[in-house]
């Protein structure tokens, strides 16, 4: 079974702006309930579908569980909007 | 067969597949779910057909088209996910950007395979061996994308068999078809192994005596073409099997629609209603977004109790905006069976828009041009759907947009 969460939880990230394939990579973030959570890998990055407005969306992981956190790059802001912590057995 | 008979030109033609397309993206974007079972779905219901599965799905026999229920049987631990089209749409994008960057003679077939087309291409490109350009695209979509990606590279002289190439050694594969090896090859092959061989030409050929990809190639052109398929096509058949190029063809666009599997079968005839209208949205915009109008509109409804219903309507004027589209899509469906399980739409009879027409109605139509030009500038500026009919308010969680399957126009 599959066990996503959705949310709209705005957190504060560290990211990291390079150059390369992949020029921004957020490192760690901080939830609103203050738990940080550190990135161990980009799973992808693409834009979300939001007229002219480009809304990034990086899935990325800690290694124990999948998050999709989401930049806004109109107001520079950062949102949790999905967390998938485990994969049960049905 | 003679060797003369074969395309002997340097193979130059590559196919790129991604198989198991939307599987592979999600395994890359969540790690967790890599050397999982996953599948696809558009909606997470038992009796939804699975879209695409993991090569782990693949393995324990789950099939795409297969009811969730039925892989959940076969396979207990998979793990269904909605359709993320965006994911999808970034890279089909980001593959089609590392093929350009080979030749300007890209063609992507869907929204997970390609061909690039080696012929008049830079010094640079021809003088390189195609083989090490396969293995390069295949690094860049690691690269580029990531560690996850994988795909399969066909290369040959035609179309048809870099496609059946790149089918050989999945998932991650890299072959070139010639003279030299292409016996070997099909014979190692089944018939419905071939793109374009479902079961109804599998029978034309069986009743000739052809039992095996071999067996067709041996087939004499009169055959193939006045016994088995009784037109041109069993001449493009035995052409397309010895490497010469048929499938070069530019496709018009013939129609433009959507289609709906209701979320439940016991909704009202009101409720239908503004599903179709939600959909005839969506197909005037697809239908406005390559600059084209319709004169006709075909609906249809599946119906547990009366099967499969359908109505059309051709008009003298061509029209594209959503209004025009839902009065006559919704006219039409006074007459739809009840117990409908799906629904459908499509604009037919296209032809590009005509500003300058003149008509009886010109003032009219002109009005309603100014209001669709305004709600399309509207919904590009603030995104799709924030503009829209006030019926269709409710429907938009259900027949929101999904994967554009055979075309790459919309993505």
């Amino acid at each position: 079974m599959n066990d996503e969460i959705f949310l709209n939880e705005p957190v504060k990230v560290i990211a990291t702006f390079s150059g390369g394939h992949h020029p921004c990579k957020p490192v760690m973030f901080k939830r609103a309930n203050g738990r940080e959570v550190r990135v161990s890998e980009l799973g992808l990055r693409h834009p979300l579908p939001n007229g002219n407005k480009t809304i990034h969306a990086f899935d990325v992981t800690d290694g124990g569980t999948d998050y999709r956190l989401q930049f806004d790059s109109e107001l520079l802001t950062w949102h949790l909007t999905m967390e998938a912590d485990h994969y049960e057995q049905n | 067969m003679s060797k003369t008979e074969f395309n002997e030109e340097r193979p130059l033609i590559m196919h790129i597949d991604l198989n198991s397309c939307f599987a592979t993206v999600e395994q890359q974007a969540r790690p967790m779910l890599r050397g999982k079972p996953i599948a696809i779905v558009n909606r997470r219901t038992d009796h939804t057909a699975i879209i695409t599965a993991s090569y782990e799905a693949k393995a324990m026999g789950v099939k795409v088209g297969m009811k969730l229920r039925e892989a959940k049987l076969l396979c207990p631990d998979i793990i269904a996910l909605e359709s993320d089209p965006s994911k999808y749409k970034f890279v089909y994008h980001k593959l089609l950007d590392i093929m350009r960057d080979y030749s300007a003679h890209v063609t992507m077939k869907s929204i997970d395979e390609g061909i690039i087309d080696f012929h008049n291409t830079s010094a640079d490109i021809a003088g390189r061996d195609l083989v090490e350009i396969g293995l390069e695209i295949k690094q860049r979509l690691k690269d580029e994308i990531g560690v996850w990606m994988r795909c399969n590279v066909g290369i040959a002289t035609n179309r048809f068999l870099a496609k059946t190439a790149a089918g050989l050694h999945k998932p991650d594969g890299l072959d070139v078809l010639t003279s030299q090896n292409i016996i070997e090859t099909l014979g190692e092959l089944k018939l419905t192994d071939l793109t374009g061989i479902a079961s109804r030409n599998q029978k034309r050929l069986n009743s000739v005596g052809i039992f095996t990809p071999l067996q067709f190639l041996d087939a004499d052109i009169t055959t193939l073409h006045k016994v088995v398929f009784k037109s041109v096509v069993g001449e493009w058949w035995y052409k397309r099997l010895r490497g010469w190029e048929v499938d070069d063809v530019e496709t018009r666009i013939g129609r433009v629609g959507r289609q709906y599997v209701l979320e439940r079968f016991d909704l009202t005839h009101t409720e239908v209603l503004q599903r179709l209208h939600h959909l005839c949205e969506s197909v005037g915009s697809r239908l406005r977004s390559q600059n084209l109008s319709a004169r006709g509109v075909y609906v249809y409804a599946k119906s547990s109790e009366h099967g499969y219903w359908h109505s059309s309507v051709l008009t003298p004027l061509p029209f594209y905006s959503d209004q025009s589209i839902y009065a006559q899509a919704q006219h039409l469906f006074k007459k739809a069976p009840d117990s409908i399980k799906e629904i459908g739409i499509h604009c037919y009879e296209l032809g590009p828009v005509e500003n300058d027409q003149i008509s009886l109605f010109a003032d009219q139509i002109t009005r309603e041009r100014h209001v669709v030009e305004a709600i399309d500038v509207v919904n590009k500026r603030y995104g799709e759907r924030t503009l829209h009919s006030a019926d269709t308010l409710g429907t938009g969680i259900y027949v929101n947009q999904k994967i554009p399957f055979g075309s790459t126009r919309y993505l």
